[in-house]
């Protein structure tokens, strides 16, 4: 079990949650962050920090999709442990519909 | 009188307590005393961290628990179920219920993980002693 970062993270990546993850598996793409399903203990402790509310337990129906991305990406996109400055117009982004459609980026983030 | 609320001071207590128990536990005892053959003072503060950084938010702890897990030899997954009852039992006398029932839903969330990443992922390597 593990929890997966969803749409509304992308182009806000606030990155409380890395913050606060004891065991620092979250990876970082351009503009999105996501959980390595191996490396998650399953505690949950990043699920409230985030302020998008972008982040769901695997067994809450429907993830199926978002699980295989967030196992996916994590393996290509650096480790991020540190949290930095989220993205300018993060809040402008924060609750618009279908981002994954329109601004996800493969592109590897800058990691720690 | 039960700890009602959760404090770095009942962490503490919880962690000592528990691996005090864990330490005099016929099952659990050998395969902790291999594993941690030495002085069991940074492993209790490793544990403080853990569980100040899984309840409090404090981000304290920075580890990787999958790869530990991985490296110890004999882990089967009934002893998981032994660390469950241990825990639970220490919790309900430490704290009252509502605090002891959240302390046991995210160790029992975190140990079934655990054994996922140990016990069933065909494409990761295997405890040795798992034939």
């Amino acid at each position: 079990m593990t929890f997966v970062v969803t749409d509304n993270c992308i182009k806000c990546k606030y990155m409380d949650c890395v913050e606060v993850c004891p065991v620092d598996c979250f990876y970082e793409g351009e503009n999105m962050l996501v959980i390595h399903p191996d490396e998650c203990i399953d505690c949950g402790v990043c699920e409230p920090e985030c302020p998008a509310e972008a982040i769901f337990p695997d067994t809450q129906a429907g993830l199926e999709s978002w699980l295989k991305l967030n196992a996916d990406y994590a393996l290509v996109w650096p480790t991020i442990t540190n949290k930095r400055e989220p993205p300018a117009d993060a809040k402008e982004f924060d609750g618009v519909p279908g981002k994954f459609e329109q601004y996800l980026s493969s592109n590897p983030g800058q990691g720690d | 009188m039960k700890i009602d609320h959760i404090s770095e001071d009942g962490i503490r207590r919880l962690v000592d307590e528990f691996y005090a128990r864990v330490r005099a536990d016929t099952e659990l005892a050998p395969i902790f005393n291999r594993a941690i053959p030495g002085d069991w003072g940074l492993h209790l503060a490793t544990m403080r961290d853990f569980w100040s950084s899984v309840v409090l938010t404090s981000g304290r702890y920075k580890g990787n628990p999958v790869a530990v897990h991985l490296r110890i030899e004999g882990m089967v997954p009934r002893l998981f179920d032994r660390w469950l009852e241990l825990f639970g039992e220490t919790c309900g006398e430490l704290f009252d219920d509502s605090l002891a029932e959240a302390f046991r839903a995210k160790a029992l969330r975190i140990a079934e993980s655990l054994k996922l990443a140990l016990f069933y992922r065909p494409d990761r390597p295997r405890p040795r002693s798992v034939p």
